[in-house]
């Protein structure tokens, strides 16, 4: 609609996850890399699947199963990748660990742990916002706005960014619970993760709910999320107040 | 908080090098995209090009067909190559003939060209201002002696401006004279025959600096140095030349692209990593010891302080080795990256800008992720590399697979909500 606007969305899917990198990730250079890296990765991925469904596109809107298969083909894809994430990372953190051994430095601490962790989901949340909403939102600068079909009572701009934000946070987390399942070999955590992820997927997905309901639904699913992050590791506690604050304060204006 | 009374593991300073390099790299690639974005005019207007060197062969015009499009750009990007070749050949020559004083002066004026001349504004204050942001970005080049941060900015300046003239050239050409200048690049470093590698060898048996633009990351102070600021670490080849005593040979060439002339060339662009030979305020040390690598492969050497004792160097064994197969960091000392590095990145991420701004992010990842295979392989081949055709090569093919495949894909998934 305006600059001012286009900024606003861009800030919405993007805000905390910058909190977040200025925070914690601009610290230590090596989490910067594990950023870059996890965000490289996911583009792959995303380039992969757009392969293999370029030839099917456009899809009709009309039956919603194509959009199923994409999605829980999309959703599997992903998973796995975010296994051979982890065994990457075993394999880095051995290298880590020898590494710290010859330099006379202590081996690598849980907190590390999470906290590379973090930075590979970060690394997928960006990548998600910056593919899904923030390309698609240079004519957001201009003088008009555009809706979809699917939700006509708001404008498309606003709901990928609130979706990417969205999906940023569940993907930072749970790439942290991920690994904590991996790690411990728990298997509640480990299936968790995939089933929250194919169920915001499909959630979205699923528009026959007003635009408003469907909103709350994700957001609530988040709440969820975020209680079980908050159970697993330890955030400081301002980080997680914050967060858990603003989380509210989005449910309640989404489900008015 | 708890963190405070933890012993710093090494997750706080690793990778510190590559991130120092990134970023200028990364501030570089943003300038320019917003110059491009905020500047440009319907591109297929605006290949009025003036004639450059660039365009002498082929100038593109809209209606021609994909083909003829081809066959001139791939023309106008031979010239080009043939022209980059014949200068840096001219640049080995006097080199070798000692005509340093020359090249110094050549790099000046051209460094002051490109500063100058790029803004079209006539405004008296504004060519006052104009005259002496050139001359302090001259002076900064020239002397070394400058706050490492003013050189920089400098430098970051003068590559965006260079690269934002390139991106102005038609689109054809521009693409295929990148992926001209990767393969020269290639060439041109590794082939004995190869001017960069001509010059580069040149330089470290004369034990001298090439006289060139090059960007130097800055170099790594350890945490505890407390009252020192300057280079604390220093790395040595321990390749079997260096015997006793050895900087380990600065090698660094670069890209001076002189804007409006468009006409003299020095090109090459070089990977090296240097010992920190800049701050010479370790007076009384050494320039660098050498112990025989022990059993290992060729090893950089480290010397690095105590923790609790302030020892400035130490002999170390080859403790960094093992960070060649898995990280490939190495230790400290300088990183350099030639100026044409910084110039022919920011051509390929302004270019991508010109078409969208997914093709921008996608570009970007690419050209990040081989800078860091190409630090990977400089530390792990211990000579000078170049750092263009990883990066480039990249680019362009993220480039073709965002256009072609991605961004049907994302904007159909978008437009049906359809998001994971």
């Amino acid at each position: 609609m305006t600059v001012a606007a286009g900024i606003g969305y861009a800030l919405i899917a993007l805000g905390p996850s910058l909190s977040l990198f200025v925070a914690v990730i601009s610290k230590k250079p090596f989490l910067i890399l594990t950023v870059l890296s996890s965000t490289l990765l996911w583009l792959i991925s995303l380039i992969v699947l757009s392969g293999i469904w370029r030839a099917f596109l456009p899809l009709k809107s009309t039956t919603w199963w194509p959009f199923a298969l994409l999605i829980i083909s999309s959703v599997g894809f992903q998973e796995g990748l975010r296994v051979l994430f982890w065994k990457v990372y075993k394999r880095l953190e051995d290298t880590l660990d020898a590494f710290a051994d010859r330099v006379g430095k202590p081996r690598l601490f849980l907190t590390d742990k999470m906290q590379i962790a973090l930075a590979g989901g970060l690394g997928h949340g960006v990548a998600h916002a910056v593919f899904f909403c923030l390309s698609l939102l240079t004519p957001a600068f201009g003088p008009a706005t555009f809706y979809v079909d699917r939700c006509p009572q708001m404008p498309f701009f606003l709901i990928s960014a609130i979706i990417a934000l969205a999906f940023v946070t569940i993907h930072t987390f749970s790439m942290v619970i991920a690994f904590n399942g991996y790690a411990e070999g728990n298997t509640t955590d480990q299936y968790f993760v995939p089933v929250v992820h194919l169920v915001a997927g499909m959630v979205v997905k699923s528009a026959f709910a007003r635009c408003f309901c469907l909103l709350s639904q994700k957001f609530s699913l988040l709440r969820i999320l975020f209680l079980i992050v908050l159970k697993n590791c330890q955030l400081s506690p301002e980080t997680a107040l914050v967060v858990f604050v603003w989380l509210n304060v989005l449910c309640h204006a989404c489900s008015f | 908080m708890a963190q405070n009374q933890r012993p710093a593991s090494i997750l706080d300073t690793l990778g510190e090098e590559i991130v120092r390099i990134i970023t200028p790299v990364s501030i570089c690639m943003l300038m320019v995209v917003i110059l491009v974005s905020i500047l440009s005019l319907d591109d297929s207007s605006s290949s009025s090009a003036m004639p450059t060197i660039a365009t002498i062969a082929y100038s593109e015009t809209g209606s021609d067909s994909s083909w003829d499009k081809f066959m001139g750009a791939l023309l106008n990007s031979l010239v080009f190559v043939a022209v980059v070749t014949a200068v840096t050949f001219i640049l080995v020559l006097l080199f070798y003939l000692r005509c340093t004083k020359f090249l110094k002066i050549y790099l000046g004026f051209s460094a002051f060209v490109v500063l100058k001349f790029s803004f079209p504004i006539d405004c008296v204050t504004f060519l006052v201002i104009l005259y002496n942001f050139a001359v302090v970005g001259v002076l900064a080049v020239f002397i070394s002696k400058m706050a490492i941060l003013v050189t920089q900015a400098y430098l970051v300046v003068i590559g965006m401006l260079v690269a934002y003239w390139f991106t102005l050239l038609p689109e054809w050409t521009t693409w295929v004279l990148l992926v001209a200048m990767a393969l020269y690049d290639l060439a041109a470093v590794l082939l004995p025959v190869g001017p960069l590698r001509l010059l580069v060898e040149l330089a470290i048996s004369r034990d001298e600096d090439i006289p060139a633009l090059v960007y130097e990351a800055r170099p790594v102070a350890h945490h505890d140095s407390g009252s020192r600021d300057g280079v604390v670490r220093r790395r040595v080849w321990s390749e079997r030349r260096n015997v006793l005593h050895d900087s380990g040979g600065d090698v660094n060439s670069n890209a001076i692209l002189s804007g409006n002339a468009g006409s003299n060339l020095n090109s090459g662009v070089v990977l090296s990593v240097a010992s920190g030979h800049n701050d010479t305020r370790l007076a009384g040390a050494e320039e660098g010891r050498v112990v025989e690598a022990n059993a290992e492969l060729s090893a950089p050497l480290i010397d690095r302080r105590m923790n609790d004792n302030m020892h400035r160097q130490e002999e170390d064994d080859t403790s960094e080795n093992l960070l060649l197969e898995g990280i490939g960091l190495g230790s400290t000392g300088a990183i350099k990256l030639g100026l044409g590095d910084f110039i022919f990145y920011s051509v390929l991420v302004g270019r991508a800008a010109m078409y969208d701004f997914m093709t921008v992010y996608a570009c970007y990842l690419a050209i990040v992720a081989g800078l860091g295979v190409t630090l990977m392989l400089l530390a792990f081949y211990q000579k000078a590399l170049p750092a263009l055709p990883v990066s480039i090569m990249l680019g362009v093919l993220f480039y073709l697979l965002t256009r072609l495949l991605l961004e049907v894909f994302v904007v159909q998934c978008s437009m049906n909500l359809v998001m994971f």
